[in-house]
């Protein structure tokens, strides 16, 4: 052990900075200036409408270019506008906006040509179902064409996501949140326990490390990546750990945004099941919302499938963030003690610091929940017809405009920042311990928001 | 009771994240484990102020502490 006792000049980090220091902040702070602003204008007789603007349907050319030609001067207000407020971001956290800027131009003509191309009348016909034509489509640029790196700089999938779920809290009642949320917690958390447990005791069994088995762990029953890093930094996990973890969760999270929609499809599940069923066994937030928003637009185009695209987003975003992503730092603290009292007992003297509860909580939650309660308080007092003539074209259909770019943003991300080659190479035994764990989350993913809870899922009201 | 005794509130003394072996910038983190920002971010809350030790080749919390404690380092990204 060395141990240096010159004195530090370093300046001791507040708790304020957190606000303006991380991308979760960023996403509340974005998220509700956009639905307060839309609010206000709302109240006042006004509307964002004119900058939410988003492609219609269209069945040819002639009517795709009509399109272009009067909204053009729209699009590059909108184009002005997420690139100003985006740069502001990136400056903040720390990036270089010289480089966030042409690569965000990038996206955004990108994500513009695939929401275009899933409003296409003939897009059902040929499964163009946008989300995962903006994951393939990234895919492949990222790794068969290949991109310069310096491009990355606006590939952020976490802070487009955030974003678009706070944007969702907006379009969501507070009451379905209430009214959802226990059962959401409680089928949630049985499976996060019960997966976290089978991948933990079969690592354990196959002789991998506790910390190790412990980062998997959470990777597989809390929110992937984000449970896995948090947990590797509560329990002090070997430096080698966390790639594993990523390495496995980046690789089945990419399965299930393709397999999940279509095992649900075949069996033609009414969409708030299968995306409960989505938020119950799929890994990171982008993911899931790109295989829930997929699977909810086949509603009404594909025969046997019931329910709407809102029900599949609504029931996926309950299980998932509020089932599942808030209790992270709850798992971080657990976890971090028994490292402490059991696993390295004889290794150190550290204490477990209990605020890691609320340091490591998921800040975007909060602007999910503001936004939801804000508008449920503005409309409350509506009918249902005074809300789907008045309310909703003019305050909520543009923030569902807007939520729809940012998720667009997020999926073509995914997909251009997976570069396979580049993942770290996991050993037989990471992997085995983590498919038992898939597959145990993923059968009783489906029996509990199938069997169980199906009728409940399939019946939530969103409006 | 023995798990009781591991909380606290509050880690007094030198912390990590002011050591010379302590590393957080999250896009050095982003960078060192591919595919950490395809399903999460460098930047995200749940991140708090992890980094990775060079001296015990761990990553962890930059509120913990230890023995081999180097001072000297300011944490740029933490600090602005």
């Amino acid at each position: 052990m060395t141990t240096n006792n010159t004195e530090t000049t370093a300046v001791k980090p507040s708790g304020w900075q957190e606000f303006w220091s991380k991308e979760d902040w960023w996403a509340v702070w974005l998220g509700l200036g956009i639905v307060i602003l839309a609010a206000v204008l709302y109240l006042s007789g006004s509307s964002i409408s004119w900058i939410a603007v988003a492609p219609a349907k269209w069945s040819n050319f002639s009517q795709l270019t009509a399109q272009f030609a009067r909204n053009g001067v729209k699009y590059l207000a909108l184009l002005g506008a997420f690139t100003v407020l985006f740069s502001i971001v990136v400056s903040f956290i720390g990036q270089k906006p010289k480089a966030f800027i042409p690569s965000f131009i990038f996206i955004f003509i990108l994500s513009a040509i695939i929401y275009t191309l899933g409003n296409w009348d003939q897009a059902s016909k040929y499964n163009l179902e946008p989300p995962l034509v903006a994951l393939v489509v990234g895919l492949i640029i990222s790794n068969v064409i290949g991109l310069p790196r310096w491009l990355d700089a606006g590939f952020r999938v976490e802070f487009y996501i955030k974003l678009g779920i706070v944007l969702l809290g907006a379009t969501l009642p507070f009451t379905l949140i209430i009214w959802a949320g226990p059962v959401a917690i409680l089928q949630a958390s049985i499976v996060s326990v019960v997966t976290f447990l089978v991948i933990f005791f079969v690592a354990r069994k196959l002789g991998l490390d506790h910390r190790l088995a412990a980062v998997l762990g959470a990777g597989g029953a809390v929110c992937g990546v984000s449970a896995s890093i948090a947990v590797a930094g509560a329990v002090r996990a070997k430096k080698e750990d966390p790639p594993i973890a990523i390495t496995l969760v980046v690789l089945w999270a990419i399965i299930f945004v393709f397999a999940l929609p279509l095992i649900s499809r075949s069996l033609s599940l009414p969409t708030g099941t299968a995306g409960a069923w989505i938020g119950t066994s799929e890994f990171a937030d982008a993911a899931g919302l790109a295989a829930a928003q997929s699977y909810g637009g086949l509603a009404g185009h594909h025969l046997g499938i019931t329910g709407t695209p809102d029900q599949a987003l609504a029931a996926y975003t309950l299980i998932k963030v509020i089932g599942r992503d808030v209790w992270i730092g709850i798992w971080s603290l657990v976890l971090a003690l028994i490292s402490v009292t059991v696993w390295e007992r004889n290794e150190t003297k550290s204490k477990v610091q209990v605020g890691q509860i609320w340091w490591r909580f998921p800040k975007f939650v909060i602007g999910f929940l503001v936004a939801s309660a804000l508008i449920t308080f503005i409309v409350y007092n509506h009918t249902l017809g005074d809300y789907t003539k008045t309310v909703k074209p003019v305050l909520i259909t543009p923030i569902i405009t807007l939520r729809t770019w940012a998720f667009t943003f997020s999926f073509l991300s995914i997909g251009l920042t997976t570069r396979f080659r580049e993942l770290a190479a996991v050993g037989s035994k990471p992997v085995i311990a983590f498919t038992v764990g898939v597959i145990a989350n993923v059968i009783l993913g489906y029996f509990l928001s199938v069997i169980v809870f199906g009728h409940y899922w399939a019946a939530i009201v969103t409006h | 009771m023995k798990i009781f005794e591991s909380l606290t509130l509050n880690h007094t003394g030198p912390r990590c994240q002011n050591c010379a072996h302590f590393q957080s910038d999250p896009a050095l983190i982003e960078q060192t484990y591919p595919g950490l920002a395809t399903m999460s971010s460098g930047y995200a809350s749940v991140r708090d102020r992890d980094g990775l030790c060079n001296f015990h080749q761990v990553y962890l919390s930059g509120r913990d502490n230890c023995e081999s404690f180097v001072a000297g380092r300011v944490e740029v990204e933490q600090e602005h």
